[in-house]
């Protein structure tokens, strides 16, 4: 039975068949608050464009926020672990497989000494 | 519980726990802006304020900018109010165990905090407006950033009662039958406290209040990733900030206070009922005034790589700590 899907993780646990049950009766509800809202608008006219302060629309191209600037807050603010990290990257196949057996190496001697 | 029985009960505890959360959500805005205004040496607007305000909000027009993307900028508010109900679902709401307690653990909840956040991203991205792109990035570091708080917080308690043996250590209702202060010396008292701190601290990230509400930012971006959005859409995502400061509050509530007074009432099983409702209504309201309304009043915005800084490095590290204290607790007691 579909009730039955309960997914253990050994110390965690969740049903996703409940969760969209309980999800789908939650958005059948609001729907119906929703539905009770004004729904028109006048298309068309200056209600529609986007708010700038009162300033022109500047182009798409212009205002778009490309991939690399999207998480600047969180890069800028670790900006010191980066400037460590990035130098390492050296694009050097063999560099990316002995960090990889020097890190998989340290963690086996701490496994192996817990 | 049989299948269908669980089923029905699932159908019944949803639709009344979507009233209590709304109802009692807007009811909480109303509480925190009175009290703010009070603390700020003003009258305030009435407590049913934020009740006006919704209905009110149903009575405007409900724009879509053209260069929306119509389907998912009207979809987002909707998606965030209900997925902030189904939180509810899984915390125990006064003397009442969770309506899905058995389907879901501490680590859903986790991640089912993140799923309002993710539908506001997703509708301001799909606002089509400059501001409200630059506040859904916003929103999208913030949440990234109060995780590993958050996160640490609710490993260190459920480790806790793992090192005790209990059962299911991540569910609710081993978390809330073993609070952390009953099983903790004095070294573990005060990692608790620490914890707490943590905890009370993402709560205003995890709302987008002040000070952490720079995803929104009305002096700087306008409203940020809600800056597109009025009328009966506007309304959902305020009703939806009602409900997940219930959910929020009702989480610390539930991990530090769980305590009830129906054992301490005699009379009959619905006085206790209700003792345990209003004594959890109480602790509701304080935890919301402490990690809500005093921090808005007395602190002002910080920019975003700020808030990066202090929920890694120090509300973080401040965790770390709690749950070192925890450890060399349980260390020195087991």
């Amino acid at each position: 039975m579909a009730f039955d899907l309960t997914l253990l993780t050994g110390s965690g646990f969740w049903n996703p068949f409940f969760w969209l049950i309980s999800i789908v009766v939650a958005l059948i509800l609001i729907y119906i608050i929703y539905a009770f809202g004004e729904k028109g608008y006048k298309r068309g006219t200056q209600q529609v464009k986007p708010f700038i302060s009162g300033n022109p629309e500047p182009s798409k191209a212009g205002v778009h926020v490309r991939a690399g600037n999207l998480y600047w807050g969180y890069m800028d603010a670790l900006k010191v672990y980066y400037a460590g990290l990035v130098p390492i990257h050296s694009g050097i196949l063999t560099d990316y497989l002995l960090w990889l057996f020097s890190v998989a190496a340290i963690l086996f001697v701490l496994v192996v000494l817990l | 519980m049989a299948d269908w029985t669980a089923f029905l009960y699932a159908i019944l505890g949803t639709v009344l726990i979507s009233f209590f959360g709304m109802g009692f959500g807007l009811g909480i805005l109303g509480v925190d802006r009175k009290l703010a205004a009070h603390m700020q040496a003003r009258i305030g607007p009435p407590l049913r304020q934020p009740f006006i305000d919704f209905r009110k909000l149903l009575l405007k027009e409900n724009i879509v900018p053209e260069n929306a993307i119509p389907w998912l900028f009207n979809a987002a508010p909707v998606f965030a109010l209900a997925s902030s109900i189904t939180i509810l679902l899984y915390l125990p709401i006064g003397g009442l165990p969770p309506v899905l307690g058995n389907y879901g653990d501490i680590i859903l909840v986790m991640y089912l905090l993140t799923v309002p956040a993710l539908a506001m991203v997703a509708g301001g991205f799909a606002s089509g407006s400059p501001y409200a792109t630059v506040g859904a990035q916003r929103e999208m570091i913030t949440m990234i950033a109060y995780e590993f708080p958050l996160a640490t917080v609710l490993i260190a308690l459920a480790w806790r009662l793992s090192v005790l043996g209990v059962a299911n250590p991540f569910s609710l209702s081993a978390l809330t039958a073993t609070p952390v202060w009953a099983m903790a010396g004095p070294l573990g008292a005060v990692g608790a406290v620490l914890l707490l701190i943590v905890l009370i601290l993402v709560t205003p990230g995890e709302l987008s209040r002040v000070p952490f509400d720079t995803p929104e930012a009305e002096t700087e971006l306008a409203g940020g990733l809600i800056v597109e959005y009025s009328g009966r859409n506007l309304a959902m995502f305020y009703l939806a900030q009602g409900v997940k400061t219930v959910a929020m509050t009702s989480v610390i509530v539930a991990l530090f206070f769980p305590w009830g007074l129906s054992g301490l009432i005699p009379g009959s099983p619905v006085t206790g009922f209700v003792a345990d409702l209003i004594f959890y209504v109480i602790k509701v309201l304080a935890v919301v005034f402490i990690s809500v309304s005093v921090i808005r009043v007395v602190m002002a915005r910080f920019r975003i790589n700020q808030v990066v800084t202090l929920y890694w490095v120090f509300i973080g590290g401040l965790g770390i700590l709690g749950l070192l204290l925890l450890v060399l607790d349980s260390l020195g007691g087991v």
